[in-house]
Protein backbone atom coordinates (compact mmCIF):
# COMPACT_ATOMS: atom_id res chain seq x y z
CA UNK A 1 0.00 0.00 0.00
CA UNK A 2 1.96 2.93 1.24
CA UNK A 3 5.68 3.35 1.09
CA UNK A 4 5.89 2.56 4.77
CA UNK A 5 4.23 -0.84 4.45
CA UNK A 6 6.40 -1.66 1.49
CA UNK A 7 9.48 -0.63 3.45
CA UNK A 8 8.46 -2.77 6.38
CA UNK A 9 8.01 -5.89 4.27
CA UNK A 10 11.24 -5.32 2.41
CA UNK A 11 13.07 -4.96 5.71
CA UNK A 12 11.29 -8.01 7.11
CA UNK A 13 12.38 -10.16 4.19
CA UNK A 14 15.97 -8.94 4.49
CA UNK A 15 15.99 -9.45 8.24
CA UNK A 16 14.53 -12.93 8.30
CA UNK A 17 16.54 -14.02 5.29
CA UNK A 18 19.84 -12.81 6.66
CA UNK A 19 19.09 -14.17 10.13
CA UNK A 20 18.43 -17.60 8.59
CA UNK A 21 21.59 -17.31 6.54
CA UNK A 22 23.58 -16.64 9.72
CA UNK A 23 22.71 -20.07 11.08
CA UNK A 24 22.49 -22.00 7.83
CA UNK A 25 25.72 -21.06 6.05
CA UNK A 26 28.62 -23.37 6.72
CA UNK A 27 31.35 -20.77 6.30
CA UNK A 28 31.86 -18.93 9.57
CA UNK A 29 33.11 -15.76 7.90
CA UNK A 30 30.06 -15.62 5.65
CA UNK A 31 27.73 -15.98 8.60
CA UNK A 32 29.39 -13.04 10.32
CA UNK A 33 28.77 -10.98 7.20
CA UNK A 34 25.13 -12.06 7.20
CA UNK A 35 25.01 -11.08 10.88
CA UNK A 36 26.20 -7.61 9.94
CA UNK A 37 23.35 -7.37 7.44
CA UNK A 38 20.83 -8.61 10.01
CA UNK A 39 21.98 -6.06 12.59
CA UNK A 40 21.79 -3.27 10.01
CA UNK A 41 18.27 -4.43 9.14
CA UNK A 42 17.32 -4.16 12.81
CA UNK A 43 18.53 -0.57 12.73
CA UNK A 44 16.18 -0.06 9.79
CA UNK A 45 13.28 -1.34 11.90
CA UNK A 46 14.20 1.13 14.64
CA UNK A 47 14.27 3.86 12.03
CA UNK A 48 10.76 2.98 10.90
CA UNK A 49 9.56 3.28 14.49
CA UNK A 50 10.92 6.86 14.69
CA UNK A 51 13.65 5.77 17.09
CA UNK A 52 16.52 7.36 15.17
CA UNK A 53 18.81 7.45 18.15
CA UNK A 54 18.45 3.72 18.75
CA UNK A 55 19.07 3.05 15.06
CA UNK A 56 22.26 5.08 15.14
CA UNK A 57 23.51 3.39 18.27
CA UNK A 58 22.58 -0.01 16.85
CA UNK A 59 24.78 0.55 13.81
CA UNK A 60 27.59 2.22 15.73
CA UNK A 61 27.84 -0.48 18.38
CA UNK A 62 26.65 -3.69 16.78
CA UNK A 63 27.04 -3.56 13.05
CA UNK A 64 30.31 -1.69 13.30
CA UNK A 65 31.87 -2.73 16.55
CA UNK A 66 30.72 -6.21 17.40
CA UNK A 67 31.07 -7.53 13.88
CA UNK A 68 34.56 -6.10 13.77
CA UNK A 69 35.57 -7.95 16.89
CA UNK A 70 33.95 -11.21 15.79
CA UNK A 71 35.58 -11.06 12.37
CA UNK A 72 38.89 -10.33 14.00
CA UNK A 73 38.60 -13.42 16.18
CA UNK A 74 37.70 -15.65 13.23
CA UNK A 75 40.48 -14.48 10.99
CA UNK A 76 43.07 -14.87 13.69
CA UNK A 77 42.02 -18.44 14.36
CA UNK A 78 41.39 -19.59 10.82
CA UNK A 79 43.79 -18.04 8.36
CA UNK A 80 46.73 -17.43 10.65
CA UNK A 81 46.65 -20.49 12.85
CA UNK A 82 45.51 -22.76 10.07
CA UNK A 83 42.63 -24.63 11.66
CA UNK A 84 39.49 -24.43 9.61
CA UNK A 85 36.38 -23.49 11.52
CA UNK A 86 33.01 -24.39 10.16
CA UNK A 87 29.51 -24.39 11.48
CA UNK A 88 27.84 -27.57 12.50
CA UNK A 89 24.12 -27.84 12.97
CA UNK A 90 24.13 -30.97 15.07
CA UNK A 91 21.46 -29.99 17.55
CA UNK A 92 19.39 -28.05 15.07
CA UNK A 93 16.17 -29.70 16.23
CA UNK A 94 16.72 -28.68 19.85
CA UNK A 95 17.51 -25.13 18.79
CA UNK A 96 14.46 -25.09 16.57
CA UNK A 97 12.33 -26.26 19.48
CA UNK A 98 13.61 -23.47 21.71
CA UNK A 99 12.98 -20.96 18.93
CA UNK A 100 9.45 -22.29 18.41
CA UNK A 101 8.72 -22.03 22.13
CA UNK A 102 10.04 -18.48 22.16
CA UNK A 103 7.82 -17.63 19.22
CA UNK A 104 4.81 -19.15 20.99
CA UNK A 105 5.45 -17.05 24.10
CA UNK A 106 5.82 -13.90 22.04
CA UNK A 107 2.69 -14.58 20.01
CA UNK A 108 0.59 -15.39 23.08
CA UNK A 109 1.66 -12.13 24.67
CA UNK A 110 1.06 -10.15 21.51
CA UNK A 111 -2.37 -11.70 21.05
CA UNK A 112 -3.53 -10.26 24.36
CA UNK A 113 -2.95 -6.67 23.32
CA UNK A 114 -5.06 -5.23 20.54
CA UNK A 115 -2.62 -4.11 17.89
CA UNK A 116 -3.51 -1.09 15.87
CA UNK A 117 -2.05 -0.70 12.41
CA UNK A 118 -1.80 3.04 13.00
CA UNK A 119 1.50 4.37 14.22
CA UNK A 120 1.08 6.48 17.32
CA UNK A 121 2.93 9.76 16.88
CA UNK A 122 5.76 10.43 19.31
CA UNK A 123 4.88 12.90 22.03
CA UNK A 124 8.35 14.35 22.11
CA UNK A 125 11.83 13.74 20.79
CA UNK A 126 12.80 10.20 21.88
CA UNK A 127 16.48 11.13 21.76
CA UNK A 128 15.89 13.81 24.38
CA UNK A 129 13.79 11.40 26.46
CA UNK A 130 16.51 8.74 26.44
CA UNK A 131 19.13 11.28 27.38
CA UNK A 132 17.28 12.70 30.33
CA UNK A 133 16.11 9.28 31.54
CA UNK A 134 19.65 7.89 31.54
CA UNK A 135 21.01 10.87 33.44
CA UNK A 136 18.23 11.20 36.01
CA UNK A 137 16.05 8.21 36.80
CA UNK A 138 18.41 5.50 35.59
CA UNK A 139 21.65 7.16 36.62
CA UNK A 140 22.62 4.47 39.11
CA UNK A 141 22.16 1.48 36.72
CA UNK A 142 23.95 3.47 34.05
CA UNK A 143 26.95 4.07 36.30
CA UNK A 144 26.88 0.45 37.47
CA UNK A 145 27.10 -0.67 33.85
CA UNK A 146 30.18 1.48 33.45
CA UNK A 147 31.72 -0.18 36.52
CA UNK A 148 30.95 -3.64 35.14
CA UNK A 149 32.63 -2.74 31.87
CA UNK A 150 35.64 -1.37 33.73
CA UNK A 151 35.95 -4.57 35.75
CA UNK A 152 35.82 -6.71 32.62
CA UNK A 153 38.43 -4.50 30.96
CA UNK A 154 40.73 -4.89 33.95
CA UNK A 155 40.16 -8.65 33.96
CA UNK A 156 40.93 -8.85 30.25
CA UNK A 157 44.19 -6.98 30.65
CA UNK A 158 45.05 -9.22 33.62
CA UNK A 159 44.62 -12.34 31.49
CA UNK A 160 46.48 -10.82 28.57
CA UNK A 161 49.52 -9.82 30.62
CA UNK A 162 52.88 -11.17 29.49
CA UNK A 163 54.06 -14.33 31.24
CA UNK A 164 56.79 -13.86 33.76
CA UNK B 1 -0.87 11.11 -0.77
CA UNK B 2 1.71 13.79 -0.20
CA UNK B 3 4.26 11.13 0.62
CA UNK B 4 5.08 10.25 -2.96
CA UNK B 5 6.15 13.63 -4.36
CA UNK B 6 8.20 14.17 -1.19
CA UNK B 7 10.05 10.91 -1.62
CA UNK B 8 10.58 11.71 -5.31
CA UNK B 9 12.14 15.03 -4.31
CA UNK B 10 14.36 13.23 -1.82
CA UNK B 11 15.40 10.72 -4.47
CA UNK B 12 16.29 13.46 -6.96
CA UNK B 13 18.22 15.37 -4.30
CA UNK B 14 20.07 12.18 -3.45
CA UNK B 15 21.06 11.56 -7.06
CA UNK B 16 22.26 15.15 -7.52
CA UNK B 17 24.27 14.96 -4.30
CA UNK B 18 25.77 11.61 -5.27
CA UNK B 19 26.87 12.85 -8.69
CA UNK B 20 28.35 16.05 -7.34
CA UNK B 21 30.17 14.16 -4.59
CA UNK B 22 31.68 11.81 -7.14
CA UNK B 23 32.62 14.78 -9.34
CA UNK B 24 34.25 16.68 -6.50
CA UNK B 25 36.04 13.55 -5.26
CA UNK B 26 37.60 12.92 -8.69
CA UNK B 27 38.94 16.45 -8.76
CA UNK B 28 40.10 16.30 -5.15
CA UNK B 29 42.58 13.63 -6.27
CA UNK B 30 44.03 16.11 -8.76
CA UNK B 31 44.18 18.76 -6.02
CA UNK B 32 46.08 16.40 -3.78
CA UNK B 33 48.52 15.41 -6.53
CA UNK B 34 49.21 19.04 -7.43
CA UNK B 35 49.58 20.01 -3.77
CA UNK B 36 51.93 17.11 -3.05
CA UNK B 37 53.96 17.92 -6.16
CA UNK B 38 54.38 21.54 -5.11
CA UNK B 39 55.48 20.45 -1.64
CA UNK B 40 58.18 18.31 -3.23
CA UNK B 41 59.24 20.94 -5.81
CA UNK B 42 57.65 19.00 -8.64
CA UNK B 43 55.06 20.08 -11.16
CA UNK B 44 52.64 17.18 -10.95
CA UNK B 45 50.15 16.18 -13.66
CA UNK B 46 50.63 18.62 -16.50
CA UNK B 47 50.17 16.99 -19.87
CA UNK B 48 46.49 16.06 -20.01
CA UNK B 49 44.69 19.33 -20.63
CA UNK B 50 45.61 22.74 -19.29
CA UNK B 51 47.83 22.17 -16.22
CA UNK B 52 46.64 18.57 -16.11
CA UNK B 53 43.01 19.58 -15.64
CA UNK B 54 41.74 16.49 -17.48
CA UNK B 55 43.98 14.06 -15.60
CA UNK B 56 41.21 12.63 -13.31
CA UNK B 57 39.07 11.84 -16.36
CA UNK B 58 41.99 10.14 -18.08
CA UNK B 59 42.64 8.14 -14.90
CA UNK B 60 39.01 7.06 -14.67
CA UNK B 61 38.98 5.98 -18.33
CA UNK B 62 42.19 4.06 -17.88
CA UNK B 63 40.88 2.22 -14.82
CA UNK B 64 37.65 1.35 -16.60
CA UNK B 65 39.50 -0.26 -19.48
CA UNK B 66 41.84 -2.34 -17.32
CA UNK B 67 41.39 -6.06 -17.08
CA UNK B 68 39.32 -7.21 -14.15
CA UNK B 69 41.24 -9.95 -12.34
CA UNK B 70 39.86 -12.23 -9.65
CA UNK B 71 42.44 -14.49 -8.00
CA UNK B 72 41.72 -18.20 -8.46
CA UNK B 73 41.55 -19.04 -4.77
CA UNK B 74 39.72 -15.92 -3.73
CA UNK B 75 36.30 -16.08 -2.16
CA UNK B 76 34.69 -14.88 -5.36
CA UNK B 77 31.35 -13.55 -4.12
CA UNK B 78 32.78 -11.72 -1.11
CA UNK B 79 35.65 -10.45 -3.24
CA UNK B 80 33.28 -8.91 -5.77
CA UNK B 81 30.95 -7.51 -3.15
CA UNK B 82 33.63 -5.90 -0.96
CA UNK B 83 34.29 -2.72 -3.00
CA UNK B 84 30.58 -1.94 -3.02
CA UNK B 85 30.16 -2.57 0.70
CA UNK B 86 33.18 -0.34 1.21
CA UNK B 87 31.88 2.44 -1.03
CA UNK B 88 28.29 2.71 0.24
CA UNK B 89 29.07 3.97 3.77
CA UNK B 90 31.63 6.38 2.35
CA UNK B 91 29.00 7.98 0.13
CA UNK B 92 26.20 7.71 2.68
CA UNK B 93 27.97 10.00 5.14
CA UNK B 94 27.19 12.92 2.83
CA UNK B 95 23.45 12.32 3.19
CA UNK B 96 23.11 14.10 6.50
CA UNK B 97 25.45 17.04 5.86
CA UNK B 98 23.53 20.29 5.32
CA UNK B 99 25.36 22.37 2.71
CA UNK B 100 23.37 25.52 3.45
CA UNK B 101 20.37 26.29 5.65
CA UNK B 102 17.78 23.79 4.45
CA UNK B 103 19.95 22.44 1.64
CA UNK B 104 20.76 18.80 2.29
CA UNK B 105 19.31 15.38 1.64
CA UNK B 106 18.30 14.50 5.20
CA UNK B 107 18.78 16.78 8.17
CA UNK B 108 18.37 14.07 10.80
CA UNK B 109 18.03 14.97 14.45
CA UNK B 110 20.80 12.48 15.14
CA UNK B 111 22.94 13.85 12.30
CA UNK B 112 26.35 13.45 13.87
CA UNK B 113 25.53 10.04 15.30
CA UNK B 114 24.44 8.91 11.83
CA UNK B 115 27.73 10.15 10.40
CA UNK B 116 29.81 8.31 12.99
CA UNK B 117 27.74 5.12 12.80
CA UNK B 118 27.80 4.92 9.02
CA UNK B 119 31.49 5.66 8.73
CA UNK B 120 32.19 2.88 11.24
CA UNK B 121 30.53 0.47 8.79
CA UNK B 122 33.35 1.01 6.34
CA UNK B 123 35.53 -1.48 8.19
CA UNK B 124 33.19 -4.30 7.20
CA UNK B 125 33.88 -3.71 3.51
CA UNK B 126 37.57 -3.30 4.14
CA UNK B 127 37.68 -6.56 6.02
CA UNK B 128 35.75 -8.38 3.33
CA UNK B 129 38.32 -7.20 0.79
CA UNK B 130 41.26 -8.19 2.96
CA UNK B 131 39.92 -11.61 3.87
CA UNK B 132 38.46 -12.73 0.56
CA UNK B 133 41.59 -11.90 -1.47
CA UNK B 134 43.25 -14.95 0.05
CA UNK B 135 46.49 -13.05 0.20
CA UNK B 136 48.64 -12.74 3.29
CA UNK B 137 49.46 -9.09 2.70
CA UNK B 138 45.80 -8.23 2.32
CA UNK B 139 44.91 -10.16 5.47
CA UNK B 140 47.62 -8.57 7.61
CA UNK B 141 46.52 -5.20 6.32
CA UNK B 142 42.90 -5.88 7.29
CA UNK B 143 43.98 -6.94 10.77
CA UNK B 144 46.00 -3.79 11.23
CA UNK B 145 42.99 -1.80 10.09
CA UNK B 146 40.85 -3.31 12.85
CA UNK B 147 43.55 -2.54 15.38
CA UNK B 148 43.62 1.04 14.32
CA UNK B 149 39.88 1.54 14.02
CA UNK B 150 39.25 0.19 17.51
CA UNK B 151 41.87 2.58 18.87
CA UNK B 152 40.82 5.71 17.02
CA UNK B 153 37.05 5.41 16.97
CA UNK B 154 36.71 6.64 20.52
CA UNK B 155 38.98 9.72 20.33
CA UNK B 156 37.21 10.67 17.10
CA UNK B 157 33.84 10.30 18.80
CA UNK B 158 34.90 12.32 21.82
CA UNK B 159 36.41 15.07 19.68
CA UNK B 160 33.19 15.28 17.69
CA UNK B 161 31.22 15.43 20.96
CA UNK B 162 32.77 18.76 21.95
CA UNK B 163 30.86 20.85 19.36
CA UNK B 164 27.76 18.77 20.11
CA UNK B 165 27.95 19.78 23.76
CA UNK B 166 28.65 23.41 22.91
CA UNK B 167 25.72 23.59 20.52
CA UNK B 168 23.45 21.39 22.64
CA UNK B 169 22.20 19.36 19.68
CA UNK B 170 23.07 16.31 17.62
CA UNK B 171 21.49 17.85 14.53
CA UNK B 172 24.19 19.09 12.18
CA UNK B 173 22.27 22.18 11.05
CA UNK B 174 21.81 23.23 14.70
CA UNK B 175 25.54 22.89 15.28
CA UNK B 176 26.19 25.03 12.20
CA UNK B 177 23.62 27.64 13.23
CA UNK B 178 25.15 27.91 16.70
CA UNK B 179 28.32 29.19 15.05
CA UNK B 180 26.76 31.74 12.70
CA UNK B 181 27.60 35.37 13.11
CA UNK B 182 31.26 36.23 13.31
CA UNK B 183 34.49 34.26 13.19
CA UNK B 184 34.58 34.37 16.96
CA UNK B 185 31.44 32.28 17.11
CA UNK B 186 33.15 29.37 15.37
CA UNK B 187 33.84 26.60 17.81
CA UNK B 188 37.52 26.60 16.91
CA UNK B 189 37.67 30.09 18.43
CA UNK B 190 36.35 28.79 21.74
CA UNK B 191 39.18 29.37 24.25
CA UNK B 192 41.48 26.35 24.66
CA UNK B 193 38.74 23.73 24.20
CA UNK B 194 38.10 24.68 20.58
CA UNK B 195 41.70 24.59 19.40
CA UNK B 196 42.64 21.42 21.24
CA UNK B 197 39.41 19.78 20.13
CA UNK B 198 40.08 20.63 16.49
CA UNK B 199 43.63 19.31 16.79
CA UNK B 200 42.39 16.03 18.28
CA UNK B 201 39.71 15.82 15.60
CA UNK B 202 42.24 16.22 12.80
CA UNK B 203 44.63 13.64 14.26
CA UNK B 204 41.85 11.13 14.90
CA UNK B 205 40.38 11.59 11.44
CA UNK B 206 43.75 11.15 9.74
CA UNK B 207 44.07 7.89 11.68
CA UNK B 208 40.50 6.84 10.90
CA UNK B 209 41.18 7.39 7.20
CA UNK B 210 44.36 5.32 7.38
CA UNK B 211 46.51 8.01 5.81
CA UNK B 212 50.18 8.77 6.47
CA UNK B 213 51.52 8.84 9.17
CA UNK B 214 48.94 6.23 10.24
CA UNK B 215 48.95 4.18 7.05
CA UNK B 216 50.49 0.98 8.38
CA UNK B 217 47.74 -1.01 6.73
CA UNK B 218 48.90 -0.09 3.27
CA UNK B 219 52.57 0.38 4.01
CA UNK B 220 53.92 -0.04 0.48
CA UNK B 221 57.35 -1.24 1.55
CA UNK B 222 55.98 -4.15 3.57
CA UNK B 223 52.42 -4.87 2.44
CA UNK B 224 52.47 -3.82 -1.23
CA UNK B 225 49.08 -2.11 -1.38
CA UNK B 226 47.48 -3.58 1.71
CA UNK B 227 43.93 -4.88 1.61
CA UNK B 228 43.42 -3.80 -2.02
CA UNK B 229 46.49 -5.58 -3.38
CA UNK B 230 44.48 -8.06 -5.48
CA UNK B 231 42.04 -5.54 -6.88
CA UNK B 232 42.36 -4.13 -10.36
CA UNK B 233 40.40 -2.06 -12.83
CA UNK B 234 37.02 -0.74 -11.83
CA UNK B 235 36.92 -2.43 -8.43
CA UNK B 236 40.18 -0.74 -7.50
CA UNK B 237 38.68 2.53 -8.69
CA UNK B 238 35.65 2.00 -6.44
CA UNK B 239 37.85 1.45 -3.40
CA UNK B 240 39.90 4.55 -4.19
CA UNK B 241 36.71 6.54 -4.72
CA UNK B 242 35.41 5.36 -1.35
CA UNK B 243 38.60 6.35 0.43
CA UNK B 244 38.66 9.82 -1.05
CA UNK B 245 34.95 10.28 -0.41
CA UNK B 246 35.53 9.39 3.22
CA UNK B 247 38.35 11.92 3.52
CA UNK B 248 36.23 14.58 1.87
CA UNK B 249 33.21 13.75 4.06
CA UNK B 250 35.32 14.01 7.19
CA UNK B 251 36.69 17.33 5.92
CA UNK B 252 33.13 18.60 5.55
CA UNK B 253 32.33 17.37 9.05
CA UNK B 254 35.39 19.13 10.45
CA UNK B 255 34.46 22.37 8.68
CA UNK B 256 30.94 22.05 10.01
CA UNK B 257 31.86 21.18 13.59
CA UNK B 258 34.68 23.64 14.16
CA UNK B 259 34.82 26.18 11.32
CA UNK B 260 31.28 27.47 11.25
CA UNK B 261 30.05 25.60 8.15
CA UNK B 262 28.42 28.06 5.74
CA UNK B 263 28.93 31.25 7.75
CA UNK B 264 31.05 33.82 5.97
CA UNK B 265 30.93 37.29 4.44
CA UNK B 266 28.86 38.09 1.40
CA UNK B 267 25.28 37.24 0.45
CA UNK B 268 23.54 34.16 1.72
CA UNK B 269 23.87 32.18 -1.52
CA UNK B 270 27.64 32.22 -1.04
CA UNK B 271 27.17 29.95 1.99
CA UNK B 272 27.74 26.61 0.20
CA UNK B 273 30.82 28.08 -1.50
CA UNK B 274 32.27 29.08 1.85
CA UNK B 275 31.47 25.65 3.21
CA UNK B 276 33.19 23.95 0.28
CA UNK B 277 36.24 26.20 0.63
CA UNK B 278 36.49 25.46 4.36
CA UNK B 279 36.12 21.73 3.75
CA UNK B 280 38.85 21.87 1.11
CA UNK B 281 40.95 23.77 3.65
CA UNK B 282 40.57 20.93 6.14
CA UNK B 283 41.32 18.49 3.33
CA UNK B 284 44.54 20.35 2.52
CA UNK B 285 45.58 20.26 6.18
CA UNK B 286 45.12 16.49 6.13
CA UNK B 287 47.08 16.29 2.86
CA UNK B 288 49.78 18.53 4.28
CA UNK B 289 50.16 16.15 7.23
CA UNK B 290 50.28 13.24 4.82
CA UNK B 291 53.17 14.62 2.82
CA UNK B 292 55.12 15.95 5.81
CA UNK B 293 55.47 13.01 8.15
CA UNK B 294 56.93 9.54 7.93
CA UNK B 295 55.00 6.43 8.74
CA UNK B 296 55.05 5.51 12.42
CA UNK B 297 55.13 2.04 13.95
CA UNK B 298 52.15 0.05 15.19
CA UNK B 299 53.05 0.40 18.85
CA UNK B 300 53.56 4.14 18.43
CA UNK B 301 50.16 4.44 16.80
CA UNK B 302 48.50 2.59 19.67
CA UNK B 303 50.38 4.63 22.25
CA UNK B 304 49.38 7.93 20.69
CA UNK B 305 45.79 6.80 20.75
CA UNK B 306 45.46 5.31 24.23
CA UNK B 307 47.99 7.36 26.16
CA UNK B 308 47.62 10.76 24.55
CA UNK B 309 44.52 11.22 22.45
CA UNK B 310 42.09 9.29 24.64
CA UNK B 311 42.84 11.08 27.93
CA UNK B 312 43.06 14.42 26.14
CA UNK B 313 39.70 14.13 24.41
CA UNK B 314 38.03 12.76 27.56
CA UNK B 315 39.34 15.69 29.59
CA UNK B 316 38.19 18.06 26.88
CA UNK B 317 34.68 16.60 26.91
CA UNK B 318 34.52 16.93 30.70
CA UNK B 319 35.85 20.49 30.53
CA UNK B 320 33.30 21.33 27.85
CA UNK B 321 30.47 19.89 29.93
CA UNK B 322 31.57 21.91 32.96
CA UNK B 323 31.81 25.07 30.85
CA UNK B 324 28.38 24.55 29.37
CA UNK B 325 26.76 23.97 32.77
CA UNK B 326 28.62 26.89 34.32
CA UNK B 327 27.67 29.18 31.46
CA UNK B 328 24.02 28.27 31.59
CA UNK B 329 23.96 28.64 35.38
CA UNK B 330 25.75 31.99 35.21
CA UNK B 331 23.30 33.52 32.74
Amino acid sequence: MTLEVFGFWALAVVLVGSALAVVLTKNLFHSVLWLALALTGTAGIFLMLDAEFLAGVQILLYAGGVVTVVVFAIVVTERLVGTKLSHTSRRAWLGGGVAAMFLAVMLSQLARVPLSPLKIPMESDPTRLIGSAVLTRFLLPFELLAVVLLVSLLAASYFARPEE
Amino acid sequence: MMALPESAVAAIAGVILLLSVIGVVTYVTLLERKFAARMQSRIGPYRVGWHGILQPIADALKLMMKEDIVPRDADRRVFNLAPIVFLIPCLLIFATIPFAPGLGVADLNIGILFFLAVSSMEIVGLFMAGWSSNNKYALISAMRAVNQIISYDLPFLFAALIPVLLAGSLRLSDIANAQSGSVFMWFIAYPVIGQLGFLAFVIASVAAENRVPFDILEAESELVAGFRVEYSGMKFALIQLGEYAHVLGTSFLGALLFLGAWSGPGPEWLGPVWFLLKALGVFLVITWIRWSFVRIRVDQILQISWKLLMPLTMLLVIATAITVVWRSAGV
